[in-house]
Protein backbone atom coordinates (compact mmCIF):
# COMPACT_ATOMS: atom_id res chain seq x y z
CA UNK A 1 0.00 0.00 0.00
CA UNK A 2 1.48 3.36 -0.53
CA UNK A 3 1.24 5.32 2.31
CA UNK A 4 1.42 8.69 3.15
CA UNK A 5 3.15 9.84 6.65
CA UNK A 6 3.28 13.09 8.16
CA UNK A 7 4.90 14.00 11.25
CA UNK A 8 4.68 9.56 11.88
CA UNK A 9 1.26 9.92 11.45
CA UNK A 10 0.13 7.32 8.35
CA UNK A 11 -2.48 8.15 5.65
CA UNK A 12 -3.95 5.73 3.27
CA UNK A 13 -6.03 8.64 1.48
CA UNK A 14 -3.83 11.43 0.03
CA UNK A 15 -6.73 13.80 0.04
CA UNK A 16 -7.29 16.23 2.73
CA UNK A 17 -10.45 18.42 2.77
CA UNK A 18 -11.31 21.71 4.41
CA UNK A 19 -15.01 22.26 6.42
CA UNK A 20 -15.95 26.04 5.38
CA UNK A 21 -18.62 26.78 2.80
CA UNK A 22 -20.71 23.83 2.90
CA UNK A 23 -24.78 24.60 3.11
CA UNK A 24 -25.17 22.48 5.78
CA UNK A 25 -23.17 20.50 8.02
CA UNK A 26 -24.59 17.49 6.87
CA UNK A 27 -24.16 18.09 3.75
CA UNK A 28 -20.39 18.53 4.62
CA UNK A 29 -20.19 15.09 6.63
CA UNK A 30 -21.59 13.65 3.30
CA UNK A 31 -18.69 15.18 1.54
CA UNK A 32 -16.40 14.00 4.14
CA UNK A 33 -17.44 10.89 3.59
CA UNK A 34 -17.24 10.61 0.18
CA UNK A 35 -14.08 12.10 -0.04
CA UNK A 36 -12.69 9.05 1.34
CA UNK A 37 -10.58 11.72 3.61
CA UNK A 38 -8.57 11.05 6.51
CA UNK A 39 -8.05 14.57 7.91
CA UNK A 40 -10.15 17.81 7.48
CA UNK A 41 -9.10 21.10 8.67
CA UNK A 42 -11.41 23.48 11.13
CA UNK A 43 -10.91 27.17 12.12
CA UNK A 44 -11.88 28.78 15.35
CA UNK A 45 -13.81 31.82 15.41
CA UNK A 46 -15.65 33.75 18.26
CA UNK A 47 -18.75 32.24 19.71
CA UNK A 48 -21.67 34.40 18.52
CA UNK A 49 -23.56 35.49 22.17
CA UNK A 50 -26.47 35.80 20.27
CA UNK A 51 -26.70 32.29 18.51
CA UNK A 52 -24.29 30.15 20.97
CA UNK A 53 -24.93 26.59 19.99
CA UNK A 54 -24.21 26.19 16.19
CA UNK A 55 -21.56 23.20 16.58
CA UNK A 56 -19.39 21.98 13.73
CA UNK A 57 -17.68 19.46 16.04
CA UNK A 58 -20.60 16.94 16.38
CA UNK A 59 -21.15 17.11 12.46
CA UNK A 60 -17.18 15.66 12.19
CA UNK A 61 -16.44 11.95 13.12
CA UNK A 62 -14.22 12.41 15.30
CA UNK A 63 -12.82 8.70 15.53
CA UNK A 64 -12.78 8.67 11.66
CA UNK A 65 -11.38 11.71 11.01
CA UNK A 66 -8.23 14.07 12.33
CA UNK A 67 -8.83 17.18 12.83
CA UNK A 68 -6.33 19.96 11.83
CA UNK A 69 -7.18 22.89 13.54
CA UNK A 70 -5.84 26.40 11.08
CA UNK A 71 -4.72 29.10 12.35
CA UNK A 72 -6.84 31.42 9.49
CA UNK A 73 -7.70 34.91 10.68
CA UNK A 74 -4.49 35.36 11.42
CA UNK A 75 -2.35 38.69 9.93
CA UNK A 76 0.75 38.18 11.55
CA UNK A 77 3.30 35.55 13.36
CA UNK A 78 1.53 36.72 16.75
CA UNK A 79 -2.05 35.97 16.13
CA UNK A 80 -1.48 32.78 14.44
CA UNK A 81 0.53 31.26 17.44
CA UNK A 82 -2.21 32.86 19.90
CA UNK A 83 -4.66 30.84 18.02
CA UNK A 84 -2.59 27.31 17.67
CA UNK A 85 -2.18 27.62 21.48
CA UNK A 86 -6.32 28.49 21.36
CA UNK A 87 -7.17 25.30 19.59
CA UNK A 88 -4.47 22.97 21.19
CA UNK A 89 -6.62 24.35 24.71
CA UNK A 90 -9.58 22.64 23.53
CA UNK A 91 -8.20 19.60 21.31
CA UNK A 92 -4.95 18.13 23.01
CA UNK A 93 -4.11 18.49 19.21
CA UNK A 94 -1.03 19.59 18.89
CA UNK A 95 -1.35 19.66 14.77
CA UNK A 96 -1.52 22.88 13.01
CA UNK A 97 -1.93 24.26 9.69
CA UNK A 98 -0.20 27.39 10.03
CA UNK A 99 -1.83 30.26 7.97
CA UNK A 100 -1.24 33.85 8.27
CA UNK A 101 -2.91 36.33 5.81
CA UNK A 102 -2.98 39.83 6.43
CA UNK A 103 -4.79 40.46 3.21
CA UNK A 104 -7.62 39.85 2.78
CA UNK A 105 -8.19 40.10 -1.35
CA UNK A 106 -5.62 37.87 -2.42
CA UNK A 107 -5.36 35.94 0.95
CA UNK A 108 -1.73 35.29 -0.26
CA UNK A 109 0.36 33.83 2.66
CA UNK A 110 2.99 36.43 4.52
CA UNK A 111 6.14 34.05 4.57
CA UNK A 112 8.43 36.23 7.14
CA UNK A 113 5.43 36.22 9.66
CA UNK A 114 4.90 32.12 8.86
CA UNK A 115 8.69 31.44 9.45
CA UNK A 116 8.39 33.80 12.57
CA UNK A 117 5.40 31.65 13.82
CA UNK A 118 6.65 28.10 12.83
CA UNK A 119 10.05 29.25 14.51
CA UNK A 120 7.82 29.74 17.99
CA UNK A 121 5.25 26.77 17.23
CA UNK A 122 7.96 24.24 16.73
CA UNK A 123 9.58 25.46 19.91
CA UNK A 124 6.54 24.46 21.78
CA UNK A 125 6.05 21.32 20.72
CA UNK A 126 3.28 21.82 17.35
CA UNK A 127 3.35 19.73 14.39
CA UNK A 128 3.36 22.42 11.65
CA UNK A 129 1.89 22.24 8.20
CA UNK A 130 2.50 25.87 7.09
CA UNK A 131 0.61 27.23 3.68
CA UNK A 132 2.99 29.29 1.72
CA UNK A 133 3.18 30.92 -1.44
CA UNK A 134 5.22 28.67 -3.79
CA UNK A 135 8.59 29.80 -2.65
CA UNK A 136 11.25 26.79 -2.84
CA UNK A 137 13.53 28.98 -0.60
CA UNK A 138 10.58 29.41 1.72
CA UNK A 139 9.92 25.92 1.84
CA UNK A 140 13.78 24.97 2.29
CA UNK A 141 14.10 27.69 4.79
CA UNK A 142 10.29 25.95 6.43
CA UNK A 143 11.49 22.26 6.15
CA UNK A 144 14.77 22.73 8.10
CA UNK A 145 13.34 24.48 11.31
CA UNK A 146 10.96 21.74 11.56
CA UNK A 147 7.77 21.46 9.52
CA UNK A 148 6.13 18.54 8.78
CA UNK A 149 4.89 19.13 5.32
CA UNK A 150 5.43 22.25 3.56
CA UNK A 151 1.82 23.69 1.16
CA UNK A 152 2.32 25.56 -1.57
CA UNK A 153 -0.90 27.14 -2.94
CA UNK A 154 -1.40 26.50 -6.63
CA UNK A 155 -3.73 29.56 -6.60
CA UNK A 156 -5.38 32.32 -4.55
CA UNK A 157 -8.11 30.52 -2.02
CA UNK A 158 -11.38 29.67 -2.77
CA UNK A 159 -10.46 30.81 -6.68
CA UNK A 160 -10.72 27.74 -8.17
CA UNK A 161 -8.38 28.85 -10.78
CA UNK A 162 -5.57 25.50 -10.83
CA UNK A 163 -1.99 25.02 -10.77
CA UNK A 164 -1.04 28.53 -11.80
CA UNK A 165 2.51 27.82 -9.71
CA UNK A 166 3.70 24.49 -11.27
CA UNK A 167 7.03 25.65 -12.37
CA UNK A 168 8.03 26.24 -8.91
CA UNK A 169 6.23 23.43 -7.08
CA UNK A 170 7.75 21.21 -9.53
CA UNK A 171 11.18 23.01 -8.23
CA UNK A 172 9.40 22.24 -4.26
CA UNK A 173 8.69 18.96 -4.84
CA UNK A 174 12.44 18.18 -6.47
CA UNK A 175 14.03 19.44 -3.52
CA UNK A 176 11.86 18.93 -0.48
CA UNK A 177 12.59 16.06 2.44
CA UNK A 178 9.12 16.45 3.59
CA UNK A 179 5.53 15.84 2.32
CA UNK A 180 4.75 18.58 -0.37
CA UNK A 181 1.11 18.97 -0.18
CA UNK A 182 -0.48 21.18 -2.52
CA UNK A 183 -3.15 23.71 -1.10
CA UNK A 184 -5.84 25.98 -2.21
CA UNK A 185 -6.71 26.94 -5.96
CA UNK A 186 -7.46 23.56 -7.06
CA UNK A 187 -11.15 24.18 -8.75
CA UNK A 188 -11.43 20.71 -10.61
CA UNK A 189 -10.37 17.16 -9.93
CA UNK A 190 -8.55 17.21 -13.04
CA UNK A 191 -6.25 19.80 -10.94
CA UNK A 192 -5.69 17.72 -7.95
CA UNK A 193 -4.44 14.92 -10.71
CA UNK A 194 -2.38 17.46 -12.32
CA UNK A 195 -0.75 17.85 -8.63
CA UNK A 196 -0.51 13.99 -7.87
CA UNK A 197 1.09 13.51 -11.77
CA UNK A 198 4.02 15.98 -10.79
CA UNK A 199 4.53 14.27 -7.65
CA UNK A 200 2.64 16.35 -5.48
CA UNK A 201 2.28 13.71 -1.99
CA UNK A 202 -1.38 14.84 -1.14
CA UNK A 203 -3.74 18.05 -1.96
CA UNK A 204 -5.47 19.82 0.04
CA UNK A 205 -8.97 21.04 -1.15
CA UNK A 206 -12.23 23.16 0.08
CA UNK A 207 -14.02 25.14 -2.17
CA UNK A 208 -14.12 23.18 -4.81
CA UNK A 209 -15.93 20.83 -3.62
CA UNK A 210 -17.99 23.13 -0.93
CA UNK A 211 -19.14 25.54 -3.89
CA UNK A 212 -19.64 22.72 -6.24
CA UNK A 213 -23.62 21.84 -7.60
CA UNK A 214 -23.11 18.66 -5.69
CA UNK A 215 -20.77 18.64 -3.13
CA UNK A 216 -21.08 14.79 -2.36
CA UNK A 217 -20.39 13.38 -6.00
CA UNK A 218 -17.73 16.04 -6.72
CA UNK A 219 -16.06 14.88 -3.41
CA UNK A 220 -16.04 11.74 -4.74
CA UNK A 221 -14.73 13.05 -8.23
CA UNK A 222 -11.33 14.29 -6.38
CA UNK A 223 -11.39 10.79 -4.52
CA UNK A 224 -10.79 9.02 -7.78
CA UNK A 225 -9.06 12.33 -9.67
CA UNK A 226 -6.42 11.70 -6.54
CA UNK A 227 -5.82 8.62 -6.66
CA UNK A 228 -5.27 8.35 -10.53
CA UNK A 229 -3.36 11.60 -10.11
CA UNK A 230 -0.86 9.22 -7.79
CA UNK A 231 -1.08 6.00 -9.74
CA UNK A 232 -0.33 7.88 -13.10
CA UNK A 233 2.80 9.24 -11.23
CA UNK A 234 4.12 5.90 -10.34
CA UNK A 235 3.57 4.67 -13.66
CA UNK A 236 5.96 6.62 -15.37
CA UNK A 237 4.41 8.69 -17.57
CA UNK A 238 5.45 8.91 -21.12
CA UNK A 239 7.88 11.56 -22.78
CA UNK A 240 6.74 14.30 -24.33
CA UNK A 241 7.78 15.42 -27.59
CA UNK A 242 7.05 18.30 -29.67
CA UNK A 243 7.08 16.64 -33.26
CA UNK A 244 4.75 13.55 -33.84
CA UNK A 245 5.38 10.37 -32.83
CA UNK A 246 3.42 7.29 -34.75
CA UNK A 247 1.25 5.23 -33.10
CA UNK A 248 0.56 2.62 -35.76
CA UNK A 249 3.49 0.84 -37.85
CA UNK A 250 5.50 2.96 -40.22
CA UNK A 251 5.67 -0.09 -42.92
CA UNK A 252 2.84 -2.17 -45.01
CA UNK A 253 0.81 0.84 -46.05
CA UNK A 254 -2.11 0.06 -48.46
CA UNK A 255 -0.87 2.50 -51.57
CA UNK A 256 -1.28 2.86 -54.99
CA UNK A 257 2.24 3.31 -56.05
CA UNK B 1 -21.33 50.12 40.69
CA UNK B 2 -22.04 48.42 37.84
CA UNK B 3 -19.92 44.73 37.01
CA UNK B 4 -18.66 44.80 33.27
CA UNK B 5 -17.13 41.98 31.72
CA UNK B 6 -15.47 42.54 27.62
CA UNK B 7 -16.85 39.23 26.25
CA UNK B 8 -15.37 39.25 22.55
CA UNK B 9 -14.86 42.67 21.79
CA UNK B 10 -18.39 43.52 23.77
CA UNK B 11 -18.78 45.45 26.95
CA UNK B 12 -22.03 43.87 29.06
CA UNK B 13 -23.04 44.92 32.32
CA UNK B 14 -23.83 42.52 34.95
CA UNK B 15 -25.66 44.87 37.46
CA UNK B 16 -23.96 44.70 40.99
CA UNK B 17 -22.91 40.83 40.96
CA UNK B 18 -21.14 39.15 38.38
CA UNK B 19 -21.43 35.60 37.74
CA UNK B 20 -18.85 34.40 40.15
CA UNK B 21 -16.97 31.87 37.58
CA UNK B 22 -16.23 31.20 34.23
CA UNK B 23 -18.03 28.03 34.31
CA UNK B 24 -21.19 30.08 35.89
CA UNK B 25 -20.97 32.98 32.76
CA UNK B 26 -20.95 30.65 30.65
CA UNK B 27 -24.16 28.41 31.95
CA UNK B 28 -25.44 32.21 31.97
CA UNK B 29 -25.00 32.49 28.24
CA UNK B 30 -26.40 29.13 27.25
CA UNK B 31 -22.84 28.38 26.08
CA UNK B 32 -21.97 24.51 26.06
CA UNK B 33 -18.85 24.01 28.27
CA UNK B 34 -17.49 21.03 26.18
CA UNK B 35 -17.00 22.86 23.20
CA UNK B 36 -16.31 26.11 23.58
CA UNK B 37 -11.91 27.52 24.44
CA UNK B 38 -11.14 30.32 26.37
CA UNK B 39 -8.98 32.90 27.05
CA UNK B 40 -9.43 35.74 30.14
CA UNK B 41 -7.03 38.48 29.99
CA UNK B 42 -4.85 37.01 27.79
CA UNK B 43 -4.46 33.37 29.35
CA UNK B 44 -5.70 30.46 28.23
CA UNK B 45 -8.04 28.67 30.98
CA UNK B 46 -8.10 25.01 30.14
CA UNK B 47 -11.88 23.34 30.24
CA UNK B 48 -10.74 21.66 33.38
CA UNK B 49 -10.55 24.81 35.05
CA UNK B 50 -13.82 27.19 34.29
CA UNK B 51 -14.81 26.58 37.87
CA UNK B 52 -12.43 27.40 39.31
CA UNK B 53 -11.50 30.53 37.34
CA UNK B 54 -13.25 33.64 39.04
CA UNK B 55 -13.77 36.68 37.06
CA UNK B 56 -13.31 39.73 38.36
CA UNK B 57 -14.50 43.54 37.19
CA UNK B 58 -13.36 44.34 33.38
CA UNK B 59 -12.38 41.19 32.74
CA UNK B 60 -11.27 40.98 29.17
CA UNK B 61 -12.77 37.68 28.20
CA UNK B 62 -12.98 35.75 24.56
CA UNK B 63 -14.61 33.01 24.22
CA UNK B 64 -13.99 30.84 20.67
CA UNK B 65 -15.02 27.58 19.32
CA UNK B 66 -14.43 25.67 15.89
CA UNK B 67 -16.05 26.67 12.74
CA UNK B 68 -15.99 25.32 9.36
CA UNK B 69 -12.84 26.26 7.53
CA UNK B 70 -10.14 25.69 4.94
Amino acid sequence: MDKLVIAGQEFESRLFIGTGKYASNAIMAQSIEASGTQMVTVALRRVDIDNPNDNLLAAIDRKKYLLLPNTSGARDAAEAVRLARLARAATGIAWVKLEVTPDPYYLLPDGEETLKATAELVKEGFIVLPYINADPILAKKLQDIGTATVMPLAAPIGSNKGIKTRDAIEIIIEQATVPVVVDAGLGAPSHAAEAMEMGADAVLVNTAIAAAADPIAMASAFKLAVAAGRLAYQSGLAAQSHRASASSPLTGFLRSE
Amino acid sequence: MDKRLKINGQIRDFGDQLPPTLSELLKLLHIDQATVVAEVDGRIIPRTAFGQTELKDDAVIELVRFVGGG
